[in-house]
This record gives C-alpha cells, structure tokens and sequence, in this order.
C-alpha cells in the first residue's frame, strides 16, 4: 500500500461550435486548435507511456459538446482542411526562419503538425474519440461524463427535469461512443447544490468533484478534510479538490506555466508577420489570428522576448514533474500521519490548459506519470472509482453548493453581465417540460419538433455563454448563441402550442444544430426515470 | 529643509487624492449592492483582482479578437405570466426576478380601488424560513425592502451563510398594510465555514464494489497485472472491444 494516492482528472470541453454556414468562423478555429496542441497531445502521450509499458491511472471527462465534435463529419473535415493549410504554412516557415534563431522552432512546428495530420487521418481516420476509447478501454483512462452541454446545474435546478435532461443526455452520449455507462460526472465548473446528486444517482452515477470547500463544508466535518471522498445522503460519493496541487499548475503566477523558459502565448506570427505574408492563413476578411505558431519564450515580466529553445523547455517541464511529485509526495507523508488511511489528493485541471495556453503540458504530465512510475512508492495514480472499489466505506454528509469559479459559489454565471438570461431560460425550461408532459406519445413532425426544441434549450443552457458575458470575452458571440437558442426554443414551443409547426425551418435547424440526434424530448417529462436494464 | 516641504506637500496631495479614490469606491460598491437597476456597474467587481488560480478562466481557449457583429434575435420582455423565482448566489446574497401580469394587477385594483396601484409603495419581502414551514407557521421574522415600479429583478443582501429563505413581492400601503402579490420557492444560501456538527455518520456502499468490479473487469489491486497482461496483444490505432 502506498503512502497516498494522487487522482489526476483532466476535464476536456469546448462549447458547440459549429457553424455549417461559414467555413471561415473564428470560433470554430476553438475546435480546431485544442485538437491540435491538447487533444492529440494527450494521445500521444498515453500510446507513448503504453508502449514504453508505463501503466497509469487518469480520469478524463469527456464533455459530450466535444464528443459531438469529435464525431461530426462537417468538422473532421474542415479541421483535415485546417491542417492542411497549417502545415502549408509551417513548411514556408521553415524556409523563411533559415539560418535564424527560430529555424529549430519552425522545424519543430513543422514536425509537430504533421504528426498531428498523421493521427488523425491514418491512425485514428478521423475519429479522435476512437483514441480516448482505446485507452479507456485498456484500462489505463477512466473517462466519465459531464452535463451535455456542459450546464450550470445549481442554477437549472429551479426545473430539475432539466437538470435531468442534461445528465441523461450525456450518459446516452457517452454510452453511444465509449460504450459503457459512465461511473461519474464531472459537474460543469465543479457547479453543485443539494439535490443534484440525487439525480446523478438515477443514472448509477457514482461520483462527482467538487471545489475544496464543497467537501470541506459539508453539513457534518469531514474528518479526512478534502483527503478523503463523502458519501452525500444519496450513497453519490464528492471528491473534493486539493487546494495545493491546483495552485501549482494554475496560478499565473506562482504556477509552472509562467515560467520564463516555456512558450509564450501571445506571441503568436499571425499577429506579428507581415500582413501581405500571412494574409492566406488569417481569416479571410484581413481579421489576424492565433495560427498556433509562436517562437518565443515568456522570458520576463517585461514585453521584451526571446526566442524559444525547446530543449530548456523541456527540460523545464521535467524539473517542474518532479517538483510537483516531491510536493505530493511531502503532502501524502504529512497527512498519512493524521489519518487512518492513506490520503488522497484530487487534482482536477481543464484540459486545455495542457497544450494550448501551457504549451508543454501535456510534456510535463507526461514526465510526472514517468517519474511516479520509476522514481518512487510512496505515491500511487488513482481514479475515483478505484478508490472506492478499495475504500467503499465513507463518511456521510450534504457537501455545501459552490463552484471552482471565482469567489467559489454561483456568482461567475449570476452577476450583472448575465442575469437576464435566467427568466429566459427558466422560462423556456418550464414550458419545455410541460409540452413533454402534455405529449406522452409524439410522432412524426411533433416529435422531431419537441426534440429540437430540447436540443436549442440545452445548447442555450452552456455554462460557457454565461462565462463569456462575465469575463467580457467574446461577448458578442455568447450573447448571440443563447439568444438565437433560445428564440428557436420559444419559436418551436409557440408552434408546436398551435399545432403549426414550419417543416422547411424545423429541418434547417435540425441541419445547422444537429448535436445530440438521438436527444428524446421524454426525457423531460417530469416521470421520467431512467431505465438501464 | 526646503527641499523636504514641497516633497512633504505632494505626498499630501497624492495621499489625498487616493483617498477619494478609496471613497468613491466604496460609495460605488454600496450603491451597486444596493440597487438592482443600473446593470453594467457591478460588473467591475466581478472581475478576478489577482492573477491566481481560476481555474475556470482557462475553459476555453478563446483568441483575443475582434468579433464579427452578428445580429441577435431579441427575446420577449414579458412572458404574461405570473412568477417570482428566487436563487442563492452565495452565502450571503440572493437572487431575485420576477413578472407581474396585468390580471394581478387588476385584481389588486379591484380589491383595494382603482388608485390603490399608485398609493402603495412596492416592496420586496424577505422571509427567514430556516427549520420552519411556512405555510403553516407564521408570522415570521421578514425584512422589508422598499424597490420601485420599474424593476424586475434584484440582489438581496442577507448576510447569512446555511439559512433557507422565502420572499414575497407585494405592495405596502401608508398605514403599513401589506398585500402579497406574488411568493417565491425557498432557497438556501451555503455553508461558508466549517461545520460545527463533528459527530460523524459512516456509509458502507457494498454494491459499489460489485458494480465497478463487473464493469471494469479489473479490481484495482490486480489492475497493474491486468495491465501488464493485455499490453502486448492489443495493436495500435484499433480499438479493443470493451470487456
């Protein structure tokens, strides 16, 4: 038995964006850039520690927005376009940085997105999701589930059979593409409040995270803190989040990513070429983006950078695993003294975190698998549902509501940014569980009706749009999402009341927002209970 | 010595000046908790202050650019129904909106006169209903606070981290009568402390074990062996069935 078990989980999610209308829409490019610089990363890595016989243990949730991603054929084809023109892009680099400090750079970059081209379209044929199955089903990725369009549950629970609707979404979605039934969800942005697991446990979900304090809260004290999960009254166990190890990898400042060594970010040669240079890789009205090739490190606080040298990144990356080891390693000791059992350190990050904004992530996690697996035993790479199947019994208490958004409660997705979308949504929630309950049994144009009606309200319902009005980023873009879902909505449910429904426009938008084909709209009927037998 | 005076004097001024800042500032946050109306100004304090750890911050990786104006469908300002729907933000704020339809209104008139609307003063009411049932026990202890015709939602400060909370809104006459229009579901602000219940309860999930056991045709102490034993039978790039 090892001092402690460490509980890696990478939360993987981009809201839905797809845009069958234009070719050229920027957000789609969130897409694109995340599957190269984290999503095939990652892959890498796992096929790299496998067949170096390095066995580990990582929970991954797939949101299923993602999963839609991953297996929708618009996309795999325009991001096998994207690379394409990414790659043309690379070789001229190279070409343009010769006998400069940059060159290596450029031929990494060039290495790195033909590699990428290489998984995609020869490994895995287009179907990414096919690799995060592999290596869950090898054992080696507990992959769960999160809320389908990743909503913010403790402020839907004012209509709970939407709350409902979102969990049974996902676990059809995941169960179509992975095959089993997930073990647990990640709830959006760690978003909890009493009642929710009870409905998690409908569908045999078994657990989920929360922020430090939703464990450390808890209606009764939890005697372990955070180092060990609760049992909610409902038997759904609540791991709760270490507060060290997620300040490590995510603080700005005092974090690894910051490090002068590593690649900076905003530097990038779509804004700093000439324009008449990288005018056939930006967006086509002269708009300048991120290309994804960057040739500096952070170097300082100041404005003035250097030119990136992988080996010291690297080799960054490599010290910085075993700092993170040796500080985990220093925790389990300490703590396995307070306690009767070992401890256990649940360290959840957003995904893209690795690859796209801490460009040497995935390189560092790979290290620290490496070194966990070598270097020592006192700690051990743990999923959840291990270490229930090892420790089934708890301690039983109501976590408290909270989030991991600032302030650590509700207010990121309620504030004066976004508040007014509320009496929308929940109005279009209400509505929508009363037409499912008024029509038991809909066939035909009805029924495709009430399914793309539920379609629109879960897309309205993304967390992300809510976030994007807070932060103040790309606003313009989240506000037009929920407002066009979420007047389909209303549109459909008025049609629908008056029995009149528009075939013409009810199929353009069951082309343009196809996520979820097989969404029921039964499953917001306000019996519904889910049945798995 | 002359040196030092001028030198003393501006940093009387700068000093001076940051302490107006300093007020003003915090007029400006009592007046945005206070007020519901004025939507953009809150939003300044909703900003992280400090570059640590949020965590959500990093969700999607979305480029700094300008966006496109697209045109967004304008959605109903009233839905004609009758609702007052409450939710906890935090430990110590809720947060309220609300519709009132004509028929209310009529009723109201009708009840209490045809310019009972316009002598009554619109009130928000807030009621602590913690380990009470509030239909069948009352009076109980609320606080009123006075809003005007022109809202329709609001921050309500209760200060009260773990207690359970139902508001009412009506209209409050003169002589201090009060008439409910509408009464909303009852919410709970969270913890924000530990708790001080230590005794402790203990849940034994024997099925658990069962369940993930079948699912995963791995216990996690043989995992590593598992592990070990499938590695070299399965080819890369196809995925193995799943048990």
């Amino acid at each position: 038995m090892p001092l402690g078990f460490l509980a890696l989980v990478l939360h993987m999610h981009l809201p839905y964006v797809r845009h069958p209308e234009n070719e050229h829409f920027l957000e789609e490019r969130w897409f694109y850039e995340a599957v190269t610089e984290t999503y095939l990363p990652l892959l890498q890595i796992f096929e790299r520690l496998v067949n170096d016989n390095v066995p580990f243990r990582l929970t991954i949730s797939l949101s299923p927005t993602l999963i839609s991603m991953f297996t929708d054929p618009l996309l795999q084809q325009r991001y096998g376009n994207h690379l394409e023109k990414i790659i043309e892009l690379a070789d001229k680099e190279v070409g343009r940085t010769y006998n400069s400090p940059f060159h290596k750079t450029a031929l990494m970059y060039q290495h790195r997105f033909r590699q990428a081209r290489y998984l995609f379209n020869d490994v895995y044929q287009k179907q990414i999701i096919q690799g995060f199955k592999k290596y869950h089903d090898l054992g080696y990725l507990e992959i769960i589930t999160c809320p389908a369009t990743h909503g913010y549950l403790p402020l839907m629970m004012v209509q709970p059979e939407t709350v409902r609707a979102q969990i049974a979404t996902a676990v059809d979605v995941h169960r179509q593409y992975l095959g089993t039934l997930p073990l647990g969800i990640w709830l959006s942005e760690c978003g909890y409040a009493q009642g929710i697991d009870d409905l998690l446990k409908e569908f045999k979900l078994r657990f989920f995270f929360t922020d430090t304090h939703g464990v450390l809260f808890a209606s009764r004290r939890p005697r372990f803190g955070v180092f060990a999960p609760i049992y909610c009254p409902s038997g759904v166990a609540a791991f709760g989040r270490d507060v060290e190890s997620s300040k490590q990898v995510w603080s700005a400042r005092e974090g690894y990513p910051g490090d002068y060594d590593y690649r900076e970010f905003y530097r990038d040669i779509g804004f700093d070429l000439d324009y008449d240079y990288i005018k056939p890789y930006i967006h086509p009205d002269g708009i300048r983006i991120n290309t994804g090739i960057k040739y500096y490190r952070i170097t300082g606080t100041t404005n003035h950078k250097e030119p990136y040298v992988f080996e010291w990144a690297d080799n960054k990356a490599a010290v910085h695993a075993g700092n993170f080891m040796f500080n985990r390693q220093l925790q389990a000791a300490h703590l396995k003294k307070l306690m009767e059992r070992p401890p256990l350190i649940v360290a959840p990050y957003d995904a893209e975190l690795f690859g796209h904004w801490w460009f040497e992530g995935p390189l560092w996690l790979e290290y620290l698998i490496r070194k966990i697996h070598f270097d020592q035993d006192t700690l051990e790479l743990i999923t959840p549902s291990d270490y229930l199947t090892r420790f089934p019994c708890n301690q039983v208490a109501q976590p408290c509501a909270s989030s991991w958004g600032n302030k650590g409660y509700h207010e990121t997705w309620l504030n004066q940014a976004n508040d007014w979308m509320y009496r929308h949504l929940h109005y279009a929630a209400a509505q929508m569980v009363e037409l499912a309950n008024s029509h038991p049994d809909a066939q035909g144009l009805l029924r495709r009706a009430l399914n793309q009606a539920g379609r629109e309200l879960v897309l309205a319902q993304s967390s992300d749009w809510a976030f994007m009005m807070s932060t103040r980023t790309t606003v313009n873009y989240a506000l037009s999402r929920t407002k066009s879902h979420l007047s389909n909505v209303l549109k459909l449910i008025a049609q629908i009341k008056e029995n009149h429904i528009d075939e013409g426009w009810l199929s353009s938008l069951e082309s343009k927002n196809n996520i979820f084909p097989r969404l029921n709209y039964s499953w917001y009927q306000s019996h519904y209970r889910p049945d798995f037998s | 010595m002359t040196v030092f005076f001028p030198w003393l004097f501006g940093f009387l001024i700068i000093f001076l000046f940051m302490l107006a800042f300093l007020m003003f500032k915090k007029h400006k946050v009592i007046f945005n908790l206070r007020s519901s109306t004025p939507k953009a100004s809150l939003i300044k304090s909703d900003l992280p202050l400090s570059m640590e750890e949020y965590a959500s911050d990093l969700t999607a990786p979305s480029p700094v650019m300008p966006q496109p104006q697209k045109p967004g469908e304008e959605l109903p300002g009233k839905y004609n129904i009758d609702r007052l729907v409450l939710m906890a933000r935090d430990p110590y704020w809720l947060y309220a909106y609300w519709e009132i339809s004509a028929a209310i209104q009529e009723e109201f008139k009708t009840n209490y006169g045809p310019f009972a609307w316009g002598q009554s003063q619109p009130v928000l009411r807030v009621y602590d209903v913690t380990g009470t049932n509030f239909e069948k026990q009352s009076p109980l202890e609320y606080t009123d606070i006075p809003i005007s015709d022109q809202v329709d939602d609001w921050y309500i400060q209760v200060g009260q981290p773990d207690r359970s909370f139902c508001i009412e809104v009506g209209r409050k006459f003169q002589n201090g009568h009060f008439v409910t229009l509408l009464r909303s579901n009852v919410v709970s602000t969270p913890r924000a402390s530990l708790s001080e219940q230590v005794d402790e309860e203990w849940m034994w999930i024997e099925d658990l074990y069962r369940t993930i056991r079948h699912q995963y045709g791995v216990s996690s102490p043989l995992i590593e062996e598992e592990i070990a034993g499938r590695m070299g039978i399965v080819p890369l790039g196809i995925s193995s069935p799943g048990f």
